[in-house]
């Protein structure tokens, strides 16, 4: 059966302690920007806490909510990318071949979540910063859009080892970076197609909805909901 | 007195060709130094990175874009233009068809230079063609991108051929008025041109076939680069209105750009006697008409949106309104309907000096309308965490001047090197006009001209 | 030709243009020959320890072949060796549980960082110029041996001085051993947000001299006072876990939580109900609870035994707390506290936590004993849903206390250590050795560190870094990484279990550095009068092992050595712990207090808050906090942390002060604006950050940020809050009472982008909102 690769985010564990955050660029070889360009809005987070205040001081409330790529089966970023640099996989993912990308952005205005994140200068890392890049996630040039993969890395290395060790890949044998470090577990990854894994049950709660449903972008993420 | 007349046109018209002031030369000079630094603007930008334009998260577009939707709608100018009053036969068009269709051309090539600058990786700008390629792979016929690049292939060169055909009779012209290298150059650029009746007539319905075929092909392309916001789902993009707001703002820069144009060329090449007050006030009252139009459909849709209150427009809409970008919003509004209303509604205003005046605040008006379009809907997209601001750099500034240098400059070489009213339909008006006996007809206009059977 | 062989060549050609000029050839071929086996794109993972706050959460590193231009003996060349690429938590680990934080994912950063010493330095310029020269190892431990000896001779050896953080591990224990035979007074730990006050608290009301341990899990109400748990204190990782199953671990379970602090932490953020509180009155609320419970009948007052008897009061009901007078005292009203009383008593198991600001008071230790006092009121000290005490393992050196101390000794407190210092003629230290702490950053300017260490005439670092400490030194020492040493640590808290973590080098070293522990035992073996006795051991890993080989093994079969270094440490439960299969040492009870707290007998009674600064001219109280990204402001120099968005502000790369929404329109001060903040004890200036979720009366600001000297990334950036604070103390530890300044605030002018935020929108409906 053909993976079906989903999450569920419960907003209700989520401490907005952004350990995904920092994982997914340690993971993901995303650079940083420095203060100057960070300044001019130039700061690549593949995943991010969003917080909104509700209330004024002090009945006061906030929010987190950790926005990552929603792996839409409608994905607005894809039918407008000229190159197919952004594009469906078979697996219902939304991938982004870097080499392919041209740089029109026009993908990242598209994308309803703004999660896609574009390389304004060549990425550098001051040595030997780059001794930690991680061998098996290519390092992005000047002109080319990025965003979230689910980890497609850790995907592909799973299925390939699946597949040599003639065993199906069991719920939670496969973790992308986020949801492996996230220490609430508020990050659920798994098989949307296997209807007894954690993410598919999650996904089927009450609680839970999508992000922007209205727009129907069919997200592959369920947000579930702060349980009052 | 039509031999006079005839042999007057021809002299007037071809004067600029065949004397050189020094004016010109500093002229050329002048815009050519503001282009080359525009060029090297941009060699820096790809040289240095992207990041040297003020284009941040979430605003990925925002001059380079406005750039290119301004241009080509400026391209709507001529060949709309000329193609409209060819058909319907108006009288008054024949000074003003070439100006016109010039812009058209020019803007064009201008503005399809956008969605190169524009590009992170601008040397790879070929993978938007489609070609069969060692990639093995076409590009993605489902991104209005690639429409794009279809819908201005095929209107410039349309356009170039609308523009070309009429010019070969006046290229004839100017090569049997010259010797040396001009009389070579230009005897290639009349294709053999020697007037018989057969050539005019092919000429004419090949004129007429152009006229129609462009007319489609021009709406679509500016409701292609108005696909190019509003197929995505972006607050205030996703529209219906946008083909025809976008055409019709198409036509209204157009007008505004012929106008002025024609103003600026009637001044400098003492075109007074081809170029008359009567041109100008129908030319007004269809900026008129335009900023009209112009307006109501600006009023449709914000009044939809502001009724609708969904709350993701309302977004955009209030930034735009009242927000940090309304300033320029009611500066578009002012110089896109306010200014042109009130000094066009007026037949007393409708003076050239009217004309142009208006033309200018709406040039002004309808890139900032680009620009409005573009930039607050990106900055306000539906989750506020991700909203942001965008503030131009200064490669991103001289590079839009020196786009305005560039059709200046290409203008000013045109009009060195062609006839800038088209000779012989301005002498076909002439004799329309006041018919005379093949036998009285000037040695110039028997050449030239033959009536048709 | 064998692979090792082949690498061993290829390494050599790399450097062959250079060779040529050194003395041995043969001596860099060994040097270059990898010592490991890589299969090129396949990862191992091998286990590691945390090393960036006390949390000590366990690790496993994927290490993965790469070529590293690596300098051995003054040669430059290419190796393959292996690397670290990723950090996980070992999930085996009792207290990361496979999850690490934010920081914890950055700790990487910390070995591959271009400003990391990569050599020993001495000092060339004028002391703290920031001017030094490379120098070899052997000139460097011949200097700090010289210096050493220079003591011992002049029969001084208490004017030795050791300064480190705070950690419970056997590169600890190693530097008592030392500086006990050595003749020196006991090391003095320092930490900015260090928790003396509520480990003297548990001790009062527990007898426990520990840090606490809390199964949220279980619980099902958690009320917090000012304790940013699931951000930045004691176990956060461990706790954010257990903060997971309490929310929607349990099926139709869900836990509630309450946090009371004037300034919304992240913490905070998640609570149900968030309440903002007076500064400094924690501990009345804490007992206005206990007088509803008990006036009520909610709770048996007697449940409370020690820990509540030793309040004024308690056995009385509390008569000076009931709702209406600690709504005064609080700001908290009468009918909420009625209410929160009930939920407690009604939804047990109930927590109560306290750290932070509300402890950084001069009555903090009162506030801690109070809430002590409400948990064990509530029943759950020791019980599952509660607090607890995390089974703790006797140092392999035996313990070191107070009891050390003698007469002429410089004070245990940093700030009486550099009063000593700057009154003393001569200073009573002499030699000051420093590992891990940057006190001269991490103290209040009152309290003159700089000057301190300046008059110490010789001062050597083990940091790896030169920050505002080790710019002042005479010599540094650069240590390894964590990932390219022995490392090992003994959490006081964050698990049911005694843990003990320890991991061999992950990795070959990238520098010319060398682990501390192993310098510090070359040192005491060259010493002109050894130690008394010598240490047993020669190298560190010999200490590990000969400690851990003590501990009970997991069977009979696997030794217990073997198998900590496999799974990164070794833990066990109660039982285990109980059992006198092998060891000579058995974990201990707790961290015993050698001397009795003499204190305890007087029953404890409810203090105002003092604060520094008259409320006329100083009108806000002042409040650092722990930024979620830097700590302390030890990890500042860490690129992602800076370009990570703090939560809650967004902001990256910058300091911020946070004002009331209300405060800033009064004042006039728009987000982003420069804002000139003042203490009695200095000014700082940096941009404001309008926040609904502050007390009028409170302006807040991340500690981290304002590094003189701290690599190129953290280095004049920003500004440090600690620098202007007030040097108050909390009476009976001597800690500093980082909470009880107060300031002035002012306008300076526009800000110029210096405020950096990643977000736009501050809330998600902004039309319905305004
Ligand atoms: N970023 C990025 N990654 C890529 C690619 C890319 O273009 N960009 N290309 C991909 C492709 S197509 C390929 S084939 C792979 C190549 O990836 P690798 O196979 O890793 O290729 P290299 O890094 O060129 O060479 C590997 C090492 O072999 C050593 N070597 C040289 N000669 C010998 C020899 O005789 N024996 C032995 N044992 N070792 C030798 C070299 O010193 C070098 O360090 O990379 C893939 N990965
Ligand atoms: N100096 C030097 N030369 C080398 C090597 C070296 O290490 N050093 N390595 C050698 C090795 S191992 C290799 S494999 C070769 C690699 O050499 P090439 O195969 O030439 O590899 P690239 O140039 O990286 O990529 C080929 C082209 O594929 C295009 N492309 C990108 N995506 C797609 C797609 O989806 N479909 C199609 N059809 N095309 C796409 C890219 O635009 C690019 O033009 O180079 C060899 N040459
Ligand atoms: S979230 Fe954005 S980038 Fe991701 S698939 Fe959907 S539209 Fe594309
Ligand atoms: S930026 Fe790259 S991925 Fe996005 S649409 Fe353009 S070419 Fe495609
Ligand atoms: S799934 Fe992977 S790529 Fe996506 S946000 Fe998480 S760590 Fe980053
Ligand atoms: S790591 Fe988990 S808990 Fe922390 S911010 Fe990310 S999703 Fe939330
Ligand atoms: S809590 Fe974070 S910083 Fe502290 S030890 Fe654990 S992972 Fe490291």
């Amino acid at each position: 059966m053909a993976h079906r690769w989903g999450m569920a985010v419960d907003l209700d564990r989520c401490t907005g302690c952004e350990a995904c955050v920092t994982a997914c660029r340690a993971e993901n070889n995303i650079a940083t920007v420095g203060a100057a360009q960070a300044a001019v809005g130039r700061a690549m987070h593949w995943i991010r806490v969003e917080r909104y205040w509700e209330g004024e001081f002090p009945d006061v409330r906030l929010t987190f909510r950790p926005v990552l790529c929603q792996q839409c089966d409608a994905a607005p970023c894809e039918p407008v990318c000229p190159t197919y640099a952004s594009h469906h996989t078979e697996e219902g993912l939304n991938a982004q071949v870097y080499n392919r990308c041209i740089g029109t952005r026009y993908c990242a205005n598209a994308c309803p979540y703004n999660v896609r994140f574009f390389n304004f200068f060549n990425p550098a890392w001051d040595k030997p910063l780059h001794l930690q890049l991680n061998p098996d996630v290519s390092v992005r040039e000047v002109g080319v859009m990025e965003k979230c993969t689910f980890c497609v890395q850790r995907i592909s290395a799973a299925e390939v080892q699946a597949k040599a060790d003639s065993k199906p890949l069991a719920d939670g044998d496969l973790k992308p970076a986020c949801a492996q470090s996230c220490p609430a577990t508020a990050l659920v990854f798994g098989d949307l197609n296997d209807p007894e894994s954690a993410v598919s049950r999650l996904s089927r709660s009450s609680r839970g909805s999508k992000l922007l449903d209205d727009l129907g972008t069919q997200p592959k993420i369920t947000y579930l909901a702060k349980q009052a | 007195m039509s031999a006079t007349s005839d042999r007057r046109i021809t002299d007037d018209l071809l004067r600029p060709l065949l004397t050189t002031t020094a004016r010109f030369y500093l002229l050329v000079a002048f815009l050519g130094t503001i282009v080359a630094t525009g060029v090297g603007a941009w060699l820096y930008q790809v040289y240095a990175g992207f990041g040297l334009t003020g284009i941040r998260w979430p605003v990925f577009w925002a001059f380079y874009v406005t750039n290119f939707v301004f241009w080509i709608g400026i391209s709507h100018a001529g060949t709309l233009i000329s193609a409209i009053l060819r058909l319907v036969n108006a009288r008054w068009r024949r000074p003003v068809t070439r100006c016109a269709e010039a812009i058209t051309v020019f803007a064009l090539m201008i503005g399809a230079m956008f969605p190169i600058i524009h590009l992170g990786r601008p040397w790879l700008f070929f993978w938007l063609v489609p070609y069969p390629n060692q990639r093995g792979i076409w590009p993605n016929f489902r991104s209005p991108l690639v429409w794009d690049f279809f819908a201005i292939s095929a209107y410039l060169t349309g356009s170039v051929l609308f523009l070309l055909l009429p010019m070969i009779p006046d290229f004839a012209l100017v090569r049997d008025r010259t010797t040396g290298w001009r009389h070579r150059i230009y005897g290639m650029l009349a294709l053999g041109w020697q007037g018989t009746t057969k050539q005019w007539h092919r000429l004419e319905s090949a004129m007429h076939v152009m006229a129609i075929a462009i007319l489609p092909v021009a709406v679509s392309v500016h409701t292609i680069v108005s696909f190019d916001f509003s197929m995505a789902p972006v607050p205030m993009w996703h529209s219906t209105i946008f083909g025809p707001y976008f055409v019709a703002g198409a036509i209204f820069s157009g007008i505004a750009a012929l106008i002025l144009a024609m103003a600026v060329l009637r001044k400098t090449l003492r075109l007074e006697e081809y170029l008359h007050p009567v041109h100008f006030h129908n030319l007004g009252k269809l900026l008129l008409l335009m900023s009209l139009l112009w307006g109501y459909f600006v009023f449709a849709e914000r009044l939809t949106v502001w009724y609708g209150n969904e709350p993701s427009e309302m977004a955009v809409f209030n930034a735009t309104q009242h927000g940090a970008f309304a300033p320029l919003y009611w500066t578009m509004v002012v110089c896109n309907f306010v200014v042109p209303v009130s000094i066009l509604s007026f037949k007393k205003l409708r003076t050239i000096a009217g004309c142009a005046v208006a033309s200018s605040t709406v040039l002004v008006g309808m890139w900032l309308e680009r620009f409005l379009i573009i930039v607050p809907s990106l900055s306000h997209k539906y989750l506020p965490y991700s909203w942001g601001t965008y503030r131009p750099r200064p490669v991103e500034i001289m590079i839009t001047i020196s786009t305005f240098a560039a059709m200046s400059l290409l203008y000013v070489l045109f009009a060195k090197f062609v006839p800038i009213i088209s000779v012989w339909e301005l002498k076909v008006g002439a004799h329309e006009a006041h018919p005379v006996p093949a036998g009285e007809l000037s040695d110039d206009a028997q050449e030239m001209w033959r009536p048709q059977p | 030709m064998k692979r090792r062989s082949f690498i061993a060549l290829t390494a050599v050609t790399g450097t062959s243009a250079t060779l040529a000029s050194c003395g041995n050839p043969e001596h860099q071929l060994i040097r270059f020959i990898p010592d490991e086996e890589h299969v090129p794109g396949v990862a191992e993972w091998k286990p590691s320890l945390c090393p960036l706050c006390s949390a000590g959460c366990g690790l496993t590193v994927r290490i993965m072949e790469g070529d590293a231009e690596i300098i051995r003996d003054g040669q430059t060349g290419l190796i393959k060796m292996g690397l670290a690429k990723k950090l996980e938590g070992n999930p085996a680990h009792p207290i990361s549980q496979g999850k690490l934080c934010a920081r914890g994912q950055a700790a990487i950063q910390v070995t591959y960082h271009p400003d990391r010493l990569t050599h020993p330095l001495k000092r060339s310029g004028a002391r703290g110029s920031g001017q030094f020269q490379e120098i070899s190892w052997d000139e460097a431990t011949a200097q700090l041996i010289a210096q050493l000896d220079g003591l011992a001779t002049a029969g001084t050896p208490r004017a030795l001085a050791f300064l480190h953080g705070p950690s419970a591990s056997h590169r600890s224990d190693l530097v008592a051993a030392f500086l006990d035979r050595f003749g020196a007074p006991p090391a003095l730990a320092y930490e900015l947000f260090g928790d003396e006050v509520l480990r003297r608290a548990n001790l009062v009301s527990f007898g426990r001299l520990q840090l606490p341990t809390f199964d949220f899990a279980s619980s099902r109400y958690v009320i917090s006072f000012g304790a940013d748990f699931l951000g930045t204190w004691n176990s956060p990782v461990a706790q954010s876990a257990a903060y997971g199953r309490m929310r929607q671990g349990r099926p139709g379970v869900r836990g509630t939580f309450v946090q009371l602090e004037p300034r919304m932490s992240q913490t905070g953020a998640s609570a149900d109900e968030w309440i903002p509180i007076k500064p400094g009155t924690e501990g009345v609320l804490a007992l206005g609870l206990a007088q509803v419970m008990m006036a009520a009948n909610l709770r048996p007052a007697d449940a409370a035994g020690r820990a509540g008897t030793i309040i004024e009061g308690w056995n009385r009901g509390l008569p000076d707390y009931t709702p209406p007078d600690v709504e005064r005292t609080t700001g908290v009203t009468a009918a909420r506290i009625e209410r929160l009383a009930r939920a407690l008593a009604d939804q047990r198991p109930a927590v109560a936590v306290v750290s932070g600001a509300p402890l950084a008071h001069t009555n903090g230790l009162f506030t801690a004993i109070a809430i002590n006092a409400l948990n064990a009121l509530l029943g759950s000290v020791g019980e599952p849903g509660g607090v607890s005490f995390m089974p703790q393992i006797e140092p392999a050196a035996g313990p070191r206390t107070a009891a050390d101390r003698q007469p002429g000794d410089a004070p245990r407190t940093l700030s009486s250590w550099a009063a000593a210092i700057l009154g003393g003629n001569p200073s009573p230290v002499q030699v000051a050795l420093i590992d891990g702490t940057n006190p001269v950053f991490a103290s209040p300017g009152s309290w003159r560190i700089r000057d301190a260490l300046l008059k110490v005439p010789f001062l050597a670092s083990f940091g790896s870094f030169l920050d505002e400490t080790s710019m002042l030194a005479d010599l540094v020492l650069p240590d390894h990484s964590f990932l390219e040493s022995w490392t090992d640590g003994r959490p006081e808290s964050g698990a049911a279990t005694a843990v003990a973590t320890l991991a061999p080098p992950a990795m070959r070293p990238l520098h010319q550095t060398r682990a501390m522990p192993d310098v510090l035992l070359q040192v005491a073996g060259r010493l002109a009068r050894p130690l008394n006795p010598p240490l047993p051991w020669q190298t560190f890993e010999e200490m590990l092992m000969a400690s851990y080989a003590a501990l009970p093994a997991p069977s009979a079969e696997a030794d217990t050595w073997t198998t900590a270094q496999q799974q990164g440490g070794w833990w066990g439960g109660a039982a285990n712990v109980a059992s006198p299969a092998a060891g000579s040492r058995v974990p201990a009870a707790s961290r015993v207090p050698a001397v009795a707290d003499r204190s305890q007998a007087a029953p404890r009674r409810y203090a105002a808050p003092q604060f520094d600064g008259d409320a006329a001219q100083y009108p806000f109280h002042f409040l650092p906090y722990a930024s979620q990204a830097f700590l302390d402001g030890s990890l500042a120099h860490l690129p992602w942390l800076q370009e990570m968005p703090d939560v809650i502000s967004t902001a990256m790369w910058c300091s911020w002060v946070e004002i009331n929404t209300q405060t800033a329109a009064r004042l006039g001060i728009a987000e982003g604006d420069v804002v000139e903040i003042g203490s009695a004890h200095g000014t700082l200036r940096a941009p404001a950050l309008v926040s609904p979720g502050i007390a009028p009366d409170v302006i807040a600001m991340p500690v981290g940020q304002g590094h003189e000297s701290y690599t190129r990334y953290a280095s004049g950036r920003g500004e440090n809050p600690i620098r202007i604070l007030a040097p108050v103390t909390e009476p009976e530890t001597g800690a500093l009472a980082w909470a009880a300044t107060r300031v002035r605030v002012s306008r300076i002018g526009r800000g110029d982008s210096e405020l950096i935020l990643f977000a736009g929108g501050m809330r998600e409906h902004p039309e319905h909102e305004r």
